[in-house]
């Protein structure tokens, strides 16, 4: 279990998070909406550690953010927003430099399992002749190479073709599901939103991705 | 420390030659210009021809001494030979130390001891034959001196025989223990003369140390193409933080630059015939200094070409200062503290460069500490 308890953020007198709580199960799929600036990211960046909030706390299991950064750490996927890997390296190297880095190990054959689970089939290929979606889904499976419960995505189907992106929320829908994974996600896709997640958490003032949401039929909570 | 050395490989298998060609260009480059000088030194020699036509002691010292005269260089050969290749030009002047030398000294005749030819090419034909008559004088003179020893002695005290050998031999060893008394005194002033008068315009370690600078320089590149901000979220999530993954790469760097170091030291004494005096101590100071102030410096830059363009200006400007490519010792003399600042300075006078070392390992921990804290203020 993931518990969120009144969180907020400012960025100076900047307030951009306020009193956010909620909790999230295994197995659970959460979307994250929002304008631009809405602070998406942000509490994103807070959930994976690389930012502490100003007011509030978090908890994962039984450990808190507070205390066990470094343990919660280890439970954490995070695949961020600009694309993060090595594009001088072939799809292989790059899986094989961040597993010898990880907190868990995995040879080869798991590794490549990894890829193709996201049917990322371009084992031996250099990234720069990667299309688009193929790297959006490297970029996922380093973030899975530790085998974490937690998944933080920021906008891992933004700008690519609509069968990657399908591949993508398949392979999270199985994540959650068989892997009993808690995921927190964000996108601009309101019919991915709808498809893949259990609930949706809205941020910021404007109340057009809500009433979107509701109108779809969905369990939507905003702050 | 395996496993980054593993990720580390999947960097250099990346560009393989571009890091042999870094690694080996300091030990290449000297070894080349080292060899080039001396050719060029060897060909400036003036190639005299020298017969010896007698098979005693005094012409063979006399040939010994010819032939250790600096900026000739001699070729024994026939009359006949040597006759040949003065008209070919191949040889500038040629002597004949005639049969009957050593008689002719000790009879204290001073014609005909050694002949000489020229051509009308001979440009040395006479400051050579000038050197070669001031032997000839000396051998002469000594014998005379003999003879009047000799001649004083057995007046005077006729119960103490000198031979006139012994009195040349004495003379001999009296001229040997000056000289020596003037080579020791040679030896402190000028630190370091090759032992056969063999003036070595270039110094080995100090191009070394120069070229040194400019490889290290751009193999630290590598800081800059993998300082990429988009890579900084996976290092939270991974074993090493950023810095920590940064720090044990330049650890490996070192040990592999220092490897190429110690092959250095082997590569000079089998080609250059360098003996083995390097210090083990400066030679690693001076790399640790050498990676520690190219990582620093690495980590000021952005942009790749940038860097390399202030690599190589940074070389020369430590290439001069240091005097190892031009000498400027003027200067050092007049600027003391330009050989504390001078970071090149300690390796080349053989001491280790510890103040240089200790001052960017300060800042290397300044570095490491400040980002600590920024990481956590998050
Ligand atoms: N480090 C920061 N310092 C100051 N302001 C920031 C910082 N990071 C983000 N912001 C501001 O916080 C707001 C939310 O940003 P972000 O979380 O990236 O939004 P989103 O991901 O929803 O588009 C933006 O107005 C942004 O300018
Ligand atoms: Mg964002």
């Amino acid at each position: 279990m993931l518990h969120i308890n009144n969180l907020s953020k400012k960025f100076g007198k900047k307030p951009i998070l306020q009193s956010i709580s909620f909790s999230v199960r295994q197995g659970e799929i959460i979307g994250l909406v929002g304008e631009n600036g809405a602070g998406k990211s942000t509490l994103l960046n807070i959930l994976a550690t690389i930012q502490k909030p100003s007011d509030g706390n978090i908890s994962l299991n039984e450990l808190t953010y507070e205390k066990d950064r470094k343990d919660i750490r280890k439970q954490i996927g995070f695949v961020p927003q600009d694309i993060a890997i090595w594009d001088e390296f072939t799809v292989e190297e790059n899986m094989i430099f961040f597993e010898k880095l990880a907190w868990r190990r995995k040879d080869k054959s798991e590794l490549k399992q990894l890829c193709l689970d996201m049917e990322l089939n371009k084992w031996g290929e250099p990234v720069k002749r990667l299309s688009g979606g193929m790297k959006r889904k490297l970029n996922l499976a380093i973030s899975l190479i530790h085998d974490p419960e937690l998944l933080l995505l920021d906008e891992p189907t933004v700008g690519i073709d609509l069968k990657s992106r399908k591949e993508i929320g398949n392979y999270l829908k199985r994540q959650a599901f068989h892997q009993k994974k808690l995921i927190i996600y964000t996108s601009h896709d309101m019919d991915e939103i709808n498809n893949l997640c259990d609930r949706v958490i809205c941020i910021g003032d404007d109340p057009f991705y809500k009433n979107l949401l509701m109108d779809m039929g969905k369990d939507v909570i905003s702050f | 420390m395996m496993n980054v050395l593993k990720t580390r490989l999947i960097h250099w298998r990346k560009q393989v030659f571009p890091l042999l060609f870094w690694l080996l260009l300091p030990i290449i480059a000297v070894i080349l210009l080292i060899q080039a000088a001396n050719a060029i030194q060897a060909d400036s020699k003036v190639p005299v021809g020298l017969v010896v036509e007698e098979n005693t002691q005094f012409a063979k010292d006399l040939a010994a001494s010819i032939k250790q005269t600096p900026f000739i260089r001699v070729y024994e050969t026939t009359e006949e030979d040597a006759k040949l290749k003065l008209e070919q030009h191949e040889l500038d002047s040629a002597f004949v130390i005639k049969e009957g030398y050593e008689d002719n000294v000790r009879k204290g005749s001073r014609n005909r001891l050694v002949t000489s030819y020229k051509s009308d090419l001979s440009f040395a034909y006479t400051p050579v034959s000038e050197m070669i008559i001031s032997y000839v004088q000396q051998d002469t003179g000594r014998s005379k001196a003999a003879h009047t020893v000799k001649a004083l002695s057995d007046n005077y005290s006729p119960d103490q025989q000198w031979s006139w050998e012994e009195v040349v031999t004495k003379s001999k060893e009296v001229e040997a223990e000056e000289s020596l008394l003037h080579t020791t005194f040679t030896f402190a002033d000028s630190a370091k003369e090759d032992e056969e008068n063999e003036i070595t315009i270039l110094n080995t370690w100090g191009l070394w140390a120069v070229f040194s600078i400019l490889s290290t320089l751009l193999l630290f590149d590598w800081v800059i193409r993998e300082n990429r901000k988009s890579l900084i979220p996976r290092f939270t999530f991974i074993r090493f933080s950023y810095k920590n993954y940064f720090v044990l790469n330049t650890l490996l760097y070192t040990i592999l630059l220092f490897l190429f170091d110690l092959a250095a030291v082997i590569s000079f004494n089998l080609f250059l015939n360098e003996p083995f005096a390097m210090n083990i101590w400066v030679l690693l100071t001076y790399r640790l200094m050498l990676n520690a102030g190219a990582f620093l410096l690495a980590l000021c830059f952005n942009n790749i070409y940038l860097f390399y363009s202030a690599s190589f200006a940074l070389t020369l400007f430590f290439g001069i200062l240091s005097g190892a490519v031009i000498p400027i010792e003027g200067l050092t003399q007049r600027f003391q503290w330009l050989e504390y600042v001078n970071p090149l300075d300690a390796f080349l006078s053989g001491r280790n460069s510890s103040l240089w070392l200790a001052v960017l390992l300060f800042i290397f921990a300044l570095w490491y500490v400040r980002k600590e804290k920024s990481d956590a203020s998050h």
